[in-house]
């Protein structure tokens, strides 16, 4: 039988997923990248192979996520696509009917609006880290706060502080402030969780029409204190799918269906040899960093040069 | 009949002449302080990139609505050739217009074009269904007694030049030292320690602007130059008031603090829950004055 | 600014006798040095422009020539002057331009000063060739932009471009030039192309510094004709020193329902021009502009309102020093996906 691969690697974790001709997911795994990209897919890939019965063959890969042109070479895939795209198939497989995909992940943050299963517009973070999952982690820690813990804690609280989110450094030294001045802990967490949320919405969900039915993904919407202000903020009803993690290796190994040719493809890289060497471009003033990507030893790709001439060298 | 001022903005400019305008033709005027909600209020509409000036003045939009028959926004392009105002003054009145559902009355200033505020006011009048006669006469009477607060005001200021404590200049544009959210909460931090507080914006002396920037082409950085000139042989020190990210002081005031001998203070405001860190550094900036 | 230098320096070669140092093209470094000493939230144009004012002093100019008006860009100078100065250069900095107004007199003055022999008249003829120059490379550029993205053999555009500026620079008569210009054309007109008939047009406005310093925006245009998209682009300096006055005229009257006034700088243009693509379907707009640029982020409420009104995708980008490369190709890798998909 035909299945399919998926995966979808970010700068926190790697998610994979392999389904069948009906997009139905036969396996998924979820393990942190921990900075190195090639390793957690040559993981990711042995923990997927376990549980697929032999009597499957690939016939299509896909990557998606920041990390998805390297591992695309690595895996052979027959798609690569950026996590916009994927995020908004892969749900659209599970809920037909979406209208808007919000999603705040490690780095980044978006708006997806859909229209009859056809996205008509979108938008991304553009200033900075601020009211990333990144961003709250950090501020867990400095109050000394499991990250898992953040979401309840807030839950807890009957008065959020009001925080200035709209810049890193600036929500950074409110926030000490508010703790030194000795407010609780629980309505500065829910004060975070809230700003968070307002941010999101006057940031990447300017002048943006904001139809129900509305899902929530990527790592924040774990956090049930984010969630709840979601749902008062815009008066509506906020779906948190359980596999929403899963949505942009499932939509990716979508489109790798979509896009299959007759290609069978093998999942044993453990002991392919992948490297990327970088050396600095001496050409001219700018001084581009050339990524060269070697498999097993040959060079198969050369990445970063702004002009042509470093491939003429 | 009620007309909206929001407070932000050109309202620091002009309201004191409508004022008395709109008073004798007993037209009632409308505006509110700025406070968190009117904060609230403009984050929902503004762009996340625009400075917080203009946050404020679109938070005063949405606050002002429903609750008069007209808002009034002039469209201010400039007082003369080197006389420019900021890039916003000239679109407040689109952006406004795109943006609510409101009824506006507007007028142009350009002097460069030979429309100034008289004919607008005038405009705005007949529009409103009064004589040129009425007009005429409330124009005047606003003018004189405008005029006649306008010197009073300055001589208060100009006068504390010569007051025996430590002085401290303002720099800043009208719409951010007077307004209740941003200068206000500064000046009040200030006024714990025994400082005279002299405003940039009460003096007239925008000739000597050249002093300190020869091709400065905006009239109210001029203004505020030209204090700088004025005030910097008396003064002990000054502290530069700047919303963030202003465009204009951001090149001004840059230049200022390369040229100047004073100790100065550089506060930028953002989201003015920020204001936290305000309290430590004019306590440390106080220090230095004190010790001089 | 990209290729616009050759007619700046053909002008100011054949008027008067001297050595032009020829700016730098922008690189990183020109890009980190002048980061480093431009105040914290001026626009990107002006930590571009610092950069390359050291670097040209680095290399031995004593005199530094600039344009600027409208907006902020007519006060750069007096404050690039100042750090300049503070770091310790020696040289004279002349603004062509105060108030947004062409100083005819200081520049007559300017160039006897430099050159005692200057007559009105060559200037004039030079200046009346170098219009234009400018005029041509503008209408050429246009062309380029609707099909570079289809060209069948990869740089078959830009090694053309190039041995077309090598040209312009040797003429010495606006007839000559007007012939070079026609021959040019055609031969433009004959490299191969492979353009689909309904192939997805895209409009790019903002504001101009960095729409026309490929550096600045990070080569957009090169990544979008890769997509195969045809561009369309009004801004040039065609457009802003020649036609400006015309073009804000008829954008007040053709956008009435947004606009009552004229705004700063382009903007009234760019809400006119949003209009514009919105009414012959284009497939989506790209505003670009520097981070913090006042007179764009004051329009761009009213951009939105047109992008609803004429159900046309609008995407916006504010480029810094500091932008991640990789974050604008994702953003325009989704921008092509989902304009594709909206054709389906």
């Amino acid at each position: 039988m035909n299945c399919y691969l998926g995966v979808d690697i970010g700068s926190i974790s790697t998610k994979g997923v392999i389904i069948d001709e009906n997009n139905n997911i036969i396996t998924s795994a979820y393990i942190w990248t921990e900075g190195n990209p090639v390793n957690a897919v040559k993981n990711l890939i042995e923990i997927l192979k376990k549980d697929l019965n032999s009597k499957y063959i690939v016939k299509g890969i896909g990557t998606t996520g920041s990390a998805r042109k390297l591992i695309g070479l690595l895996l052979n895939a027959n798609i690569v696509k950026n996590e916009i795209m994927a995020h908004a198939v892969g749900t659209l497989a599970l809920y037909p009917d979406v209208k808007t995909i919000l999603e705040i992940g490690g780095q980044d943050s978006k708006i997806i609006l859909l229209n009859n299963g056809i996205i008509t517009d979108y938008a991304m973070n553009t200033l900075c880290a601020a009211g990333t999952g990144s961003f709250l982690s950090s501020q867990a820690k400095r109050l000394n706060i499991n990250i898992e813990d953040f979401g309840s804690l807030a839950l807890k609280s009957t008065n959020p502080v009001k925080i200035a989110a709209r810049c890193t450094v600036f929500a950074e030294s409110d926030l000490i402030h508010k703790a030194q001045v000795g407010y609780k802990k629980e309505d500065i967490v829910a004060g975070l969780c809230k700003s968070i949320v307002l941010n999101y919405l006057n940031n990447v969900g300017k002048g943006k029409k904001i139809k129900s039915p509305v899902i929530f993904q990527g790592g924040v919407s774990k956090n049930i204190g984010v969630l709840k202000y979601f749902k008062e903020i815009l008066n509506t009803d906020v779906i948190v799918d359980p596999n929403s993690h899963l949505m942009g290796a499932l939509g990716i190994a979508i489109l790798a269906k979509k896009n299959k040719t007759n290609n069978i493809y093998d999942l044993n890289i453990k002991n392919i040899d992948f490297l990327t060497k970088a050396n600095e471009c001496k050409g001219c003033s700018n001084n581009c960093e050339i990524l060269k990507i070697y498999k097993d030893d040959k060079l198969i790709d050369i990445w970063g040069n702004r002009c042509d001439r470093y491939i003429k060298n | 009949m009620k007309i909206g001022i929001p407070k932000a903005l050109y309202y620091y400019y002009f309201f004191d002449k409508w004022r008395y305008f709109f008073e004798e033709l007993n037209i009632e005027l409308i505006s509110t302080n700025t406070d968190k909600k009117i904060l609230e209020f403009g984050n929902k509409y503004a762009n996340s990139e625009m400075c917080l000036s203009l946050k404020i003045f679109l938070g005063h939009i949405a606050y002002l609505k429903d609750k008069c028959d007209y808002i009034l926004i002039p469209k201010i392009d400039n007082f003369g050739l080197n006389e420019q105002m900021c890039s916003n003054f000239s679109s407040l009145y689109d952006l406004v217009n795109n943006l609510f559902d409101v009824k506006i009355l507007t007028y142009e200033i350009n002097h460069q074009k030979k429309k100034n505020e008289k004919k607008g006011l005038f405009s705005i009048g007949l529009q409103l269904g009064f004589t040129k006669k009425q007009l005429k006469k409330a124009y005047q009477i606003a003018c004189l007694k405008y005029h006649k607060q306008l010197k009073r005001d300055m001589m208060i200021n100009f006068n504390k030049l010569e007051s025996t404590k430590k002085k401290i200049l303002i720099v800043a544009h009208s719409y951010n030292i007077h307004d209740d959210y941003i200068g206000k909460t500064i000046i009040k931090n200030l006024e714990k320690y025994n400082f005279e507080i002299i405003y940039s914006d009460l003096f007239n002396a925008k000739n000597l602007s050249h002093y300190l920037s020869l091709n400065l082409y905006w009239k109210y950085c001029k203004e505020s130059l030209g204090a700088i000139v004025l005030c910097k042989e008396k003064v002990d020190g000054i502290i530069f008031i700047t919303t963030f990210p202003c465009g204009l002081d951001s090149l001004v005031n840059e230049l200022v603090m390369r040229k100047i001998q004073l100790p100065y203070l550089n506060l930028i405001i953002d989201d003015l829950d920020a204001l936290a860190g305000i309290e430590t550094r004019i306590e440390s900036f106080a220090d230095i004055i004190e010790q001089n | 600014m990209a290729n616009y230098y050759i007619p700046a320096n053909y002008l100011i070669k054949n008027i008067c006798d001297v050595e032009i140092i020829e700016a730098p093209f922008i690189t990183t470094q020109t890009i980190e040095l002048g980061n480093k000493y431009s105040p914290e939230f001026v626009c990107t144009p002006f930590k571009y422009t610092l950069g390359t004012m050291i670097e040209c002093l680095d290399k031995g100019a004593n005199m530094l020539l600039q344009f600027g008006g409208g907006c902020r860009y007519g006060y750069y100078s007096e404050l690039q002057e100042q750090i300049l100065k503070d770091l310790g250069y020696k040289f004279e900095l002349v603004n062509l331009i105060t108030a947004g107004k062409i100083n005819i007199k200081k520049i007559y003055k300017i160039i006897k000063k430099i050159d005692k022999n200057f007559k009105v008249s060559k200037g004039l003829y030079y200046l009346y060739i170098t219009v234009n120059m400018i005029k041509y490379m503008d209408k050429i550029d246009d062309y380029i932009r609707q099909n570079i993205g289809f060209e069948v053999e990869k740089n078959s555009f830009n090694n053309l471009l190039k041995e077309m500026l090598e040209k312009f620079k040797t003429v010495n008569n606006p007839i000559q030039l007007y012939i070079l210009y026609k021959i040019y054309f055609k031969k433009f007109k004959k490299i191969k192309i492979n353009k689909p008939k309904n192939c997805l047009k895209v409009g790019i406005i903002g504001e101009l510094y960095t729409l026309m310093e490929p550096f600045s925006n990070y080569f957009l245009e090169k990544e979008l004709a890769s997509f195969n998209i045809e561009i369309k682009r009004f801004t040039n300096v065609n457009y802003l020193l020649f036609d400006n006055k015309k073009i804000v005229n008829k954008a007040l009257k053709k956008s009435k329902k947004y606009m009552k006034y004229k705004m700063c700088a382009d903007s009234s243009t760019n809400v006119y021009w949003a209009k514009y693509l919105g009414i012959n379907k284009y497939d989506g707009i790209i505003h670009i502009k520097s981070s913090f640029c006042t007179p764009e982020i004051g329009v761009m409420p009213i951009l939105d309102k047109i992008a609803n009104d004429y159900n046309i995708p609008i995407i916006y980008f504010s480029f810094d020093a500091n932008t991640s490369e990789v974050g604008i190709k994702t953003r325009l890798e989704a921008f092509y996906d989902m304009l594709e998909m909206r054709r389906k």
